[in-house]
């Protein structure tokens, strides 16, 4: 990776944030869904930091999916102005995954003073996994759907089924949450194997960016004309 | 290099959508130094046929080729609603390989010359839409592209930046550009060197006609 690659992918990542610091209603969001879904069943649910943790996703791979959906009218410019697709979606990627430290850090610290688990650094890691598969799952489920109601129904879905569905399901273990929800039972004291759920969830991870890649390349990707056969 | 040395030459072109046709045997050739209007009735392929040289899309069959760097202005403003014209700048310029310095310098001065009000800090969506395109304009000719593809690139202008937009056309043509406006301001057609009209498809035609008809 050359300095000026990495230039442009910095770039990206900078004005993905400057995008986002205008959105401060959803930033606000983005750390409170999470704590709510944790706070409305904190009081009776011995297991809550797993809804909890789980719900990172939506504010992970919301924020994903906006990010390429506010982008939509201006990414095949940039493209045809120098921009490699890959970097556009590698910056976006690194910000997001960049945002989410200090929202896994304090959500997953107030969920451990909240509910005590016996493991609470799982619980961290836990969380961390969430955020690292949400964003490029929101990616593709962007670039793949790349309408506001489709895309955030579609997360809201897969989501939602992770959430509901016994986890010893053979569909939950299809779904890119299963690894983290894994990690957060063996906070509370299960005894999934923790590599096991992070290797799932780091394949998980870079297969949904391959898929963004691919398809948002394909989308916005610019086929610059040869020149003329004569020579001007 | 000659000043008629070809930039933009598109043969052959076909383009459909949704099953229908919009462009059959589409043709356009632009040298350096000249400025090209396209003409037409709305849907006859006008746009498509400036994304296909802009290589935003691809033609179904023909021909296209182009000399040097592009700028392209779209018709609806591509830009994000939520960064200011400042950090366009910086954005565009990087894609083009322009430290950041350079690009404000020379994306302010391309404003500058728009009548872009250069205090101007707030975001895209706050601007009104003349202003907005002045935005949408400067990043097309930002890294001093030597071909031009403009969708009509003067939507919103107050009449001064208007008549100020083909005094910049002037000084495109002397610079050896080769531009291409796709315009239907016909009162100022005399300003250009060539027209080029495309014709509503045969297919187009006839289902208006129909539509005409039944009403």
């Amino acid at each position: 990776m050359t300095r000026h690659t990495l230039s442009r992918i910095s770039t990206i990542a900078e004005m993905q944030g400057r995008d986002l610091g205008r959105r401060r209603f959803a930033l606000i969001l983005l750390v409170a869904l999470p704590l709510a879904f944790y706070g409305s069943l904190a009081g009776h649910a011995s297991d809550a930091i797993v809804p909890g943790g789980v719900a990172m996703a939506f504010s992970m791979a919301g924020a994903a999916i906006f990010s390429v959906l506010a982008a939509r009218a201006a990414d095949q410019r940039l493209v045809l102005a120098g921009f490699p697709p890959g970097e556009l979606l590698a910056g976006r990627l690194i910000f997001l995954e960049a945002l989410s430290l200090p929202i896994v850090a304090g959500s997953s610290a107030l969920m451990a003073l909240g509910s005590s688990p016996p493991r609470p650094w799982i619980l961290v890691l836990a969380v961390a996994m969430v955020a690292l598969v949400a964003v490029p799952f929101g990616l593709a489920v962007a670039a793949l759907l790349p309408r506001e109601l489709e895309a955030t129904l579609v997360l809201i879905g897969v989501v939602g089924i992770q959430l509901s569905l016994d986890p010893s399901a053979g569909v939950a273990k299809l779904l890119p949450f299963y690894g983290p929800q894994q990690l957060l039972y063996v906070s509370l004291g299960s005894g999934y194997p923790i590599l096991a759920a992070m290797e799932r969830t780091l394949v998980y991870a870079a297969v949904l960016f391959a898929v963004s890649l691919y398809v948002m390349g394909r989308r916005i990707r610019v086929r610059r004309p040869p020149p003329p056969d004569v020579p001007g | 290099m000659s000043p008629e040395a070809v930039r933009v030459s598109a043969t052959g072109i076909c383009k459909g959508f949704g099953g229908k046709a919009v462009l059959e045997g589409a043709a356009l050739e632009v040298r350096a130094g000249e400025v090209v209007a396209l003409v037409g009735e709305n849907g006859a392929g006008k746009t498509t046929l400036l994304r296909i040289c802009a290589g935003l899309i691809p033609a179904e069959s023909g021909e296209v080729r182009v000399k040097g760097s592009i700028g392209y202005c779209p018709q609806e403003p591509g830009v994000f609603e939520l960064l200011t014209a400042e950090e366009h700048l910086v954005l565009f310029g990087r894609a083009l390989g322009l430290p950041r310095r350079k690009a404000l310098a020379q994306g302010q001065s391309l404003l500058e010359g728009f009548g872009f009000p250069l205090g101007e800090r707030g975001a895209a969506r706050d601007l009104s839409a003349g202003t907005k395109q002045k935005l949408n304009l400067a990043l097309a000719l930002l890294g001093d592209p030597s071909v031009l593809l403009l969708d009509e690139p003067y939507q919103g202008f107050d009449r001064g930046t208007y008549v100020n937009f083909w005094d910049h056309v002037r000084g495109w043509r002397r610079d050896a550009r080769a531009v291409v406006i796709v315009t239907h301001m016909l009162a100022e057609l005399n300003r250009v060197d060539r027209i080029i009209e495309l014709p509503l498809h045969p297919s187009r035609r006839a289902t208006e006609h129909g539509q005409r008809a039944q009403r």
